[in-house]
């Protein structure tokens, strides 16, 4: 009687243990967000019964284009253990410049080369203010926190200004319908901003997992200095990062752009938590080293998912800001834990 | 028979799932319209959203909100969530005039009524209704009154105007209404400093703060809204010149909107004049026009509140058309 006692009780613990066991495994799974996706959804279907409409859910696929692009770039600048809040300026100035240059109301250019031109021009304006970060960065050794806020400031300002000079207002609308298209067409049924994004997602997952800068990326952001012995170029592949996440920045600002049609010097002004928000909550690590493109992808999905049902609810934007900044600092705190406790980095 | 925890669970929440359906149900069966606001940033806009969220239970209609915090690609968002909520109609603050015509698109096409409140979108073929106070009218009216008080005094004044965010129509139209009267009394009032604000307080103080600096002699005053009230008064006091009429030191003061602080200061004679748009009237042009488009009828683009000009002479007779006088009636009644 003893003797199975005691193996019950230890048959038991084990039962326990090999539960904990399984629980850490699913809390470290890459797919615990989108079985958080999944779980959520069901939950609020009898509070919000549109959010299992096809409607709703291709809004939530639109709504979650522009933001995954620029959280592609802030996933490689978090695995280098950097991070980027120019993100916001650069797509407020992408904007304003793109449209001036292709607003058929004195645009600088007119005809079918307006909108490539425009675009061309956005995206060197990204590359140009995350070359300024990367070098302020590698060459002055400044805190990318820092220097990232100070261009912020300076480009957000700065597009403000710019705006004054191409119109009487604070925006510039009249666009050509090729750049408008970006956000309302479809190639075969699918949305341009869809092909876009997936395009961008596919290129940057491609460069994380099957390219020397992609290992060089995650060796910096584990341990510059073993990187650096190992003979990686560390101050390129910084540079590289902040490069690719300004270009990022200003694909979003392209397709931010079409989809309102208009060039607004606000656009993105606060979307900085979301950014940063979703590629945390999707796993990437704010330590450096950790992180792939499927998870910002689920990390996106989870923010663009509550927000989406939060305004079906009709919640008060304070309410919104709450339960997506507790969402956020679960993630941040998870985050931590992993990397503290887990040794999972 | 035993029931497991997990079946418990399961049951339970099952339960609670099969609970709520009907109340929800329930809370769906009437109609519904989506209050969506760029912002309550002012005394003016949390007055409306609640006038409009009254007036709108009062007839019967459940109201769902909406605060953008001035980004236009969330409010787009936001439109977009309320069609697929199958609102019966939407009431609007946009923070840009262009950057919404993709929003007012989108509710043509699913035909939900879209109403602007307070501020007009910019010329498109989309179809929707703005109800808007006439800014140009009521401001050249108020500086007019303004403008013939400093003549009077004699002598000649400095002005300085406190313009708004210029992606808003209101807020060109107020400086154009302001620019009209002035120039009307070119030989008195000579324009010294345009102080451009965003509609963004911070900016706003330390415009009229460097202004102030630059032009000491400033002593006429206009500000495209009263909710910059706060900012003024303690830029005023910073500069010496917190004095009510008769004072040598007086600005000559006129305001916007028509917010409670706006007619306190009138009593209390600091401000001058004050044009005051009508939210009692504009709520009702709203919520008229969202009913008249659910029954399928076109009203006009534009519908105009005429609002009026309050100033020292007739502060008796017209206050109580005051939006803001009647709120703080209310608030002092308890």
């Amino acid at each position: 009687m003893l003797v199975s006692e005691a193996v019950s009780r230890r048959a038991e613990r084990e039962a326990g243990r090999s539960r904990w066991k399984a629980a850490a495994r699913f809390i470290l799974s890459e797919y615990l967000v989108l079985a958080l996706c999944v779980l959520y959804t069901l939950v609020m279907i009898p509070f919000v019964p549109e959010i299992a409409t096809v409607e709703v859910w291709q809004n939530i696929l639109s709504d979650m284009m522009p933001l995954l692009i620029v959280c592609l770039g802030q996933t490689i600048v978090l695995i280098i253990a950097g991070i980027d809040l120019s993100v916001t300026a650069i797509i407020s100035l992408a904007s304003v410049v793109g449209a001036s240059i292709m607003t058929q109301s004195d645009g600088y250019l007119s005809g079918p080369l307006a909108a490539p031109a425009a675009m061309a021009a956005m995206l060197l304006v990204g590359a140009g203010i995350g070359l300024l970060n990367g070098l302020s960065i590698t060459r002055l050794n400044m805190p990318a926190f820092m220097v990232t806020l100070a261009t912020t400031n300076f480009f957000g300002g700065s597009a403000i200004w710019y705006t004054t000079f191409h119109s009487t207002t604070t925006s510039i609308y009249d666009l050509p319908d090729m750049f408008i298209s970006i956000g309302d067409r479809d190639i075969a049924g699918i949305p341009i901003a869809v092909v876009i994004a997936v395009a961008a997602a596919l290129i940057v997952h491609g460069v994380l997992a099957y390219t020397i800068l992609g290992r060089w990326l995650y060796a910096v952001g584990k341990n510059p200095r073993t990187a650096y012995v190992s003979g990686v170029p560390v101050r390129t592949t910084i540079l590289s990062a902040f490069i690719l996440s300004g270009m990022l920045a200003a694909l979003a600002s392209i397709v931010y752009t079409a989809r309102l049609q208009t060039g607004t010097p606000i656009l993105g002004e606060r979307i900085l938590l979301d950014v940063i928000g979703a590629v945390v909550i999707g796993g990437t690590s704010l330590f450096g080293g950790k992180g792939k493109v499927i998870w910002t992808v689920f990390g996106v999905l989870f923010l663009v998912l509550i927000d989406t049902t939060l305004k079906l609810l009709g919640a008060s934007l304070f309410v919104i800001y709450v339960i997506k900044g507790s969402v956020i600092l679960a993630a941040a705190l998870l985050d931590t834990l992993r990397t503290r406790y887990l040794g999972v980095r | 028979m035993n029931t497991t925890r997990r079946q418990f669970t399961i049951g339970a929440l099952m339960a609670a799932a099969a609970g709520t359906t009907p109340m929800l149900v329930q809370a769906q069966s009437g109609k519904t319209i989506a209050v969506l606001f760029d912002g309550l940033y002012s005394e003016f806009w949390v007055a409306g959203m609640q006038i409009i969220k009254d007036e709108m239970k009062k007839r019967g209609y459940a109201v769902l909100e909406g605060i953008s915090d001035k980004d236009d690609s969330k409010q787009f968002e936001q439109v977009r969530a309320m069609i697929a909520r199958k609102v019966d109609g939407i009431i609007i603050v946009q923070t840009d005039s262009k950057a919404v015509i993709p929003a007012i698109r989108a509710a043509n096409r699913a035909n939900i009524p879209m109403v602007h409140f307070n501020r007009p979108p910019a010329e498109s073929d989309a179809y929707s209704v703005a109800v808007v106070a006439d800014n140009q009218t009521i401001a050249r009216e108020a500086v007019l009154h303004s403008c013939r008080t400093a003549k009077q005094a004699g002598g000649k004044f400095k002005a300085a105007i406190l313009i708004g965010n210029l992606g808003d129509p209101n807020a060109i139209q107020r400086r154009d209404g302001f620019q009209e009267a002035v120039s009307q009394f070119s030989d008195t009032i000579e324009v010294v400093a345009r102080i451009p604000t965003e509609w963004n307080s911070d900016k706003a103080f330390a415009g009229l703060t460097n202004a102030l600096q630059a032009n000491p002699d400033i002593n006429f005053l206009f500000t495209s809204s009263d909710f910059l009230i706060p900012q003024i008064t303690q830029a005023l006091k910073s500069a010496n010149k917190w004095a009510p009429i008769g004072d040598p030191k007086h600005v000559i003061f006129t305001g916007f909107d028509g917010f409670p602080t706006a007619y306190e200061l009138m009593e209390q004679k600091y401000m001058d004049a004050c044009g005051v748009q009508n939210l009692f009237f504009e709520t009702k042009l709203a919520i008229d026009a969202i009913i008249q488009m659910q029954e399928g009828k076109k009203p006009e683009k534009v519908l105009l509140d005429p609002g009026f000009a309050i100033t020292q002479a007739n502060m008796m007779e017209k206050r109580e058309e005051m939006w803001g006088y009647t709120l703080l009636k209310q608030k002092k009644s308890g």
